[in-house]
């Protein structure tokens, strides 16, 4: 199931065309602040750190939009019934089906990572770039494409892809880079899967908002390592509830009216 | 409107909610009254604008019937114009309805009557239009939304820096929330109707050349 949900995904021109026009409108708009500006002689990790941070402003929103569909499908292209028939129950099939697509959706995270390494290492000569485009994209990237990658897989089959998409961008704004200093916001705590928390351990300096004051003022402690552990380790808790706890119900409750 | 389901109608109704809920959240929690004014007025001119584009995308990508459709005397271009009718209408009465409980309840901190319209008309317009183009063109919805995904976290995020220079205030979708009813305020309203009048013409020509394929592709 893993295999063949990987291959179908990571085929899926849209995921790499999404991730491509993503990619280049965050190089183009990144400003002088932005990755390509880094003086010459900067360590390959805030170099990477960088890089990390301003893909992951957007190219979740493209993992959101390809992932939402993977499992709504099964309906509408008639191979529940056939998908019934194997000797596998709802959650082992809806685990399945979400670590082969978001593995498949990680690896063009991660080639964008490493095209940007490449770019990077054509003018500053460090092979260690291509490392910390690894431990960037594995502490920054991943554990956000995990959260997201858990709702969009599961949330549609309750709500309906195209309300999920409308949603999940709005959410994406308001839970990620809208300030709370403007508005209420999970903007800067824990929860927010644009990691923050960990690009700011590996900067040694605040990434985007991470521990600025807002609502839930307990769930914005100092940047740091344990605080970067805590956020990903509280991202992964709910994405491994969404798939494994309300995922199976729902695509058994999605099957049934099929 | 079957075909078009309930999350097709729903959706901007659903907008109108969220931005509701955030502003009565922002109320709950001390945020200044200017501020909570801007939040229901960004749910007029960003919320609904958003939901339109979207759903537009997928009104008229998925058909199973589609090739029976073509057998039919009546223009299947005919019919996506009518499911995309559908959306823009209840967008379009949702939006009214909208602006008619700021007014009465003095939240409104938008244009004068003559031209409030514009405030979410001309961003419905651009958005849709986008989507509707990019869906035709790429043939597929992932790309389409992505698309007017991007665009619109985009302009919100480069919004000050758009409508500080003259070639961007044109072209910013959330001119009255994020900066108000400022210089050049008319002109961007119609910049931005008659782009996107200009992209559902363009995808009108196109989309019987290139219909749309699966959601999945």
């Amino acid at each position: 199931m893993i295999r063949y949900e990987f291959l179908m995904q990571i085929r899926k021109r849209s995921l790499w065309i999404s991730t491509a026009v993503l990619a280049v409108a965050m190089v183009v708009l990144q400003g002088d602040r932005g990755p390509r500006y880094v003086p010459d002689g900067t360590p390959a990790r805030i170099v990477m750190t960088n890089w990390a941070v301003l893909f992951g402003v957007l190219l979740p929103l493209g993992f959101g939009m390809v992932l939402a569909d993977r499992l709504v499908r099964d309906r509408r292209l008639g191979v529940g019934r056939v998908l019934d028939s194997l000797p596998t129950g709802p959650r082992t099939l809806v685990a399945g089906k979400y670590v082969g697509s978001v593995a498949a959706t990680a690896v063009a995270g991660l080639a964008t990572m490493l095209v940007a390494a490449g770019f990077e290492f054509a003018a500053r000569r460090d092979p260690a770039l291509f490392g910390w485009a690894f431990v960037a994209f594995a502490l920054v990237m991943l554990p956000g494409l995990l959260f997201v990658g858990a709702f969009a897989v599961v949330t549609p089959m309750l709500i309906t892809a195209p309300l999920f998409r409308i949603l999940f961008v709005g959410y994406w704004f308001w839970g990620n880079m809208l300030s709370p200093l403007f508005l209420p916001s999970l903007t800067g705590t824990l929860l927010t899967p644009i990691g923050d928390y960990a690009a700011s351990w590996l900067l040694g300096e605040t990434a985007l908002y991470a521990g600025v004051d807002g609502i839930l003022p307990w769930l914005r402690p100092e940047p740091g390592a344990t605080a970067a552990a805590v956020s990903a380790g509280i991202l992964l808790l709910f994405a491994l509830i969404v798939v494994l706890l309300v995922g199976p119900p729902l695509y058994r409750r999605q099957q049934r009216a099929a | 409107m079957g075909r078009v389901g309930w999350v097709g109608w729903s959706a901007p109704f659903a907008a109108v909610i969220v931005a509701v809920a955030f502003a009565a959240l922002s109320r709950a929690t001390g945020t200044a009254r200017p501020y909570v004014a801007d939040v229901l007025l960004a749910g007029l001119e960003a919320f609904v604008p958003l939901a339109v584009g979207l759903v537009a995308v997928t009104t008229i990508a998925r058909d199973v019937g589609r090739e029976l459709h073509l057998a039919l005397p009546r223009a299947y271009l005919v019919t996506l114009g009518r499911r995309v009718a559908v959306v823009a209408a209840s967008g379009a009465v949702a939006s009214i309805a909208f602006w008619l409980a700021l007014v009465v309840t003095d939240w409104w901190s938008g244009p004068g009557p003559a031209t409030a319209t514009l405030v979410w008309l001309a961003p419905t317009l651009a958005l849709t239009g986008l989507a509707l183009l990019v869906a035709t063109v790429s043939r597929s919805v992932v790309v389409a939304t992505t698309t007017v995904a991007a665009m619109w976290i985009g302009q919100q995020i480069y919004a000050a820096s758009m409508a500080a220079s003259a070639w961007g205030r044109p072209f910013l979708l959330f001119l009255t929330s994020r900066v108000g009813v400022v210089d050049g305020w008319l002109t961007n309203r119609l910049v931005l109707s008659l782009i996107g009048l200009a992209m559902v013409t363009a995808t009108a020509g196109l989309i019987r050349r290139r219909l749309l394929d699966e959601e999945e592709r």
